[in-house]
């Protein structure tokens, strides 16, 4: 589904991603961790398709097609997902105006009409349920003084209404405590498929017990420097990054 | 100097045959011939003046007019179960008016019928709101006014229903060698616990030039509370110069809002003068440039006595070649301490080739105060942008949503639901079709 081979990606002219292969097939979870500044929140935007964000090597193909030149929207009409390490507050738009919006946009992207306000409203209100997030915020200015676990919340909410087909969630765990993460977990749960396709980044381990991932890679200076199952996970929990980092030392 | 006398001499003797409201009123003959003495040592004001900096005139200046025409009759008005005052080209029109169902204690009246009645004594009022230094438009006003509308309520009177007053422009015809002028101006005098709403809309129809030079005096007694609308709506190649000029008493409150969307230039003057303990202005502006447009709004408080209160906030979204122009003036007079003045303006620019100037000017000398004051000048903001996209909101909708929301912070502080809904309507309509359905 998501085919990224030799990437080399920079931030407003700084080279972060050097050289970074990833292959993510349907069905499948994949988690991300790795040190901070390494590169985890690049690569997610990269394949969202931040402006700014340049891809000066490599490919990075989804469901077979290049989407090197495509913008964020169409990224997202083809069903791409990034739920934001640090989701934006817009003031003055609501979380329905964005939603009905977002829906829309992706509907007409793919040739159907326009959602009729009834299925919007009732598909609203099931998926707001699933992440336990009160009405009043639907009504409110998107995450604008949302708490850090209610913003999270908000994205896994954006993301259960959009259906992505590939959703990238960068850090959705941070921040959050067992409550939130059980209610995140649940609503990632409930999108995982076996047409769609996940890529978790995450600095804790206890977010892959409630979603099991089906491989663990580590990103460090701008490549993935090790892949393995989820007992990766557990490893570099107990070791830290530094095991990786000498392990990598030694082999050259 | 002898162009400007030259010009001056012209623009007077584009006014022969004007119709003038109240004539045979001796004090309004003699403020007439102050005025028009006025203006010929003053003139029209022009880019050497400090308050005229910004904003050329010299379209304005170039026209040649002549008293508005009256000429278009086919006038097809919404509905509204509101008293409705219409103007047709500055004259009161009594056919598309509609003056039943006023509240008990209020009048309310085209200028000549005040002028006429003695008991309403707008002798002592005429003119008293304007500021000491008046420009050349205002005297042109006093001069040669032809009518406006004359609001009055009683002690205590309500008017539970807004008041509404229609100031309509002839379409005028583009093989004509002269524009349309029309000059009026209104009265708001409201008694002690009154209170009122009153919106006034300027509208003309796209294409046509004309020049409407309007002012309304707002006297409001003590404790009054008057809410003053005015959505401009003229058309995109007129002339709009406006005042709102208030006089507050006592714990008077008074909100005024400038919505400015049409005019090819447009220049505002809002003043307000707390002289009674306790009174509060509220000042709201909204400016939607696009095309050419000029909007020039001059704001002036003057705290002039202690424990008053102000709060002014201006926004404006400019788009292609359109500029804004604001100036906040804030007088907080010596003794008048435990003053609370706020006073905000935001630009968004949505073009390269579009631009602001702000100016906040705080002259405060008195010491216990309390004075705040903000002004920025932008673009949409690329992170909020990312993330609407990245929701599969395309950049054109992504953009007018945010800048919906960013005029939004304006129309919130309309009170009246209907006018929200109106204005509401009418800028995401202009930023995106069928956004108003998102909202
Ligand atoms: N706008 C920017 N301009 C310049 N450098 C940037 C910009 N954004 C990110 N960087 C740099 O890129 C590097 C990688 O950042 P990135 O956010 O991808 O790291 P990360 O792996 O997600 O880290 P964390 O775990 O802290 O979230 C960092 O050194 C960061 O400072
Ligand atoms: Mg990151």
């Amino acid at each position: 589904m998501l085919s990224v081979k030799n990437l080399h990606a920079s931030v407003f002219d700084t080279p972060i991603l050097k050289g970074l292969n990833l292959e993510v097939n349907a069905g499948e979870v994949h988690a991300i961790m790795g040190p901070n500044g390494s590169g985890k929140s690049t690569l997610a935007n990269v394949v969202a398709g931040r402006p700014g964000y340049e891809i000066t090597e490599g490919t990075v193909e989804y469901q077979g097609k290049d989407i090197r030149e495509m913008d964020a929207s169409e990224r997202a009409g083809e069903g791409v997902f990034l739920a934001f390490q640090y989701p934006v507050e817009i003031p003055g738009v609501s979380n329905m105006a964005m939603l009905k919006a977002a829906i829309n946009s992706l509907r007409k992207y793919r040739g159907e009409g326009e959602m009729p306000a009834a299925e919007f409203l009732q598909l609203i209100k099931e998926k707001a349920a699933l992440v336990e997030m009160k009405q009043e915020l639907l009504k409110r200015s998107v995450n604008e003084g949302f708490s850090g676990g209610e913003k999270k919340r908000n994205e896994i909410l954006q993301m259960a209404m959009l259906e992505p087909t590939l959703a990238l969630l960068d850090e959705t765990d941070s921040g959050l405590d067992i409550d939130a993460l059980k209610i995140v977990s649940k609503g990632v749960n409930a999108l995982r498929s076996p047409e769609r396709a996940m890529v978790l980044v995450t600095h804790y381990q206890r977010l892959l017990d409630y979603i099991v991932p089906d491989y663990v890679h580590v990103l460090s200076d701008g490549k993935i420097v090790k892949s393995g199952d989820k007992s990766l996970a557990l490893e570099l929990e107990e070791k830290g990054y530094s095991w990786i980092e000498q392990e990598l030392q030694q082999a050259s | 100097m002898s162009i400007a006398a030259d010009q001056t001499q012209s623009w007077l003797d584009q006014h022969p045959g004007a119709p003038l409201a109240g004539a045979g009123a001796s004090w309004l003959d003699s403020a007439r011939a102050n005025a028009l003495a006025l203006f010929e040592r003053i003139g029209l004001p022009g880019v050497r003046d400090e308050q005229w900096r910004y904003t050329n005139l010299r379209a304005l200046k170039s026209k040649l007019y002549q008293p508005a025409a009256n000429s278009q009759s086919d006038w097809s008005l919404p509905e509204s179960d509101h008293p409705r005052f219409v103007l047709v080209d500055g004259v009161y029109n009594a056919g598309l008016s509609n003056l039943e169902g006023v509240a008990k204690g209020v009048q309310f009246m085209p200028l000549d019928d005040a002028v006429a009645d003695s008991r309403f004594d707008l002798e002592t009022r005429f003119g008293s709101t304007l500021p000491a230094q008046q420009h050349g438009f205002s005297a042109l006003n006093t001069a040669y006014c032809q009518g406006g509308y004359v609001l009055m309520l009683g002690a205590g009177a309500t008017s539970k229903s807004p008041l509404e007053v229609l100031f309509l422009n002839s379409a005028t015809d583009s093989t004509a060698d002269a524009s349309a002028i029309s000059h009026t101006r209104n009265f708001i005098i409201a008694d002690a616990n009154s209170q009122c709403t009153v919106i006034e809309r300027h509208q003309g129809t796209d294409g046509s030039v004309y020049l409407h030079n309007t002012i309304t005096e707002i006297i409001a007694g003590d404790n009054a509370h008057i809410d003053h609308y005015k959505i401009q709506q003229d058309s995109c190649d007129a002339f709009h110069i406006g005042g709102v000029f208030i006089e507050q008493a006592r714990s008077a409150q008074v909100k005024t809002h400038n919505l400015a969307l049409g005019g090819l230039v447009a220049r505002n003057d809002v003043r307000a003068s707390l002289s009674g303990e306790g009174a509060h202005i509220e000042m709201n502006g909204l400016v939607f440039g696009r095309g050419r447009q000029h909007v020039d709004n001059h704001t002036e408080v003057v705290h002039a006595v202690p424990h008053c209160t102000s709060d002014e906030y201006y926004r404006s979204v400019l788009d292609d070649q359109s500029r804004s122009v604001f100036r906040g003036r804030i007088i907080v007079a010596q003794d008048a301490q435990q003053t609370n003045a706020e006073q905000q303006n935001n630009n968004l620019l949505l073009s390269a080739g579009a631009e602001a100037d702000t100016k906040p000017q705080l002259e405060i000398y008195a010491d216990d105060v309390q004075c705040s004051h903000g002004a920025t000048v932008g673009q949409l903001d690329p992170k909020s942008l990312f993330y609407l996209n990245s929701r599969g909101i395309d950049t054109e909708s992504a953009r007018a949503l945010l800048t919906f929301a960013f005029a939004n912070e304006v129309i919130e502080r309309i009170a009246i639901e209907s006018v929200r809904d109106e204005m509401t309507q009418l800028i995401a309509g202009a930023l995106l079709d069928g956004m108003e359905e998102l909202l």
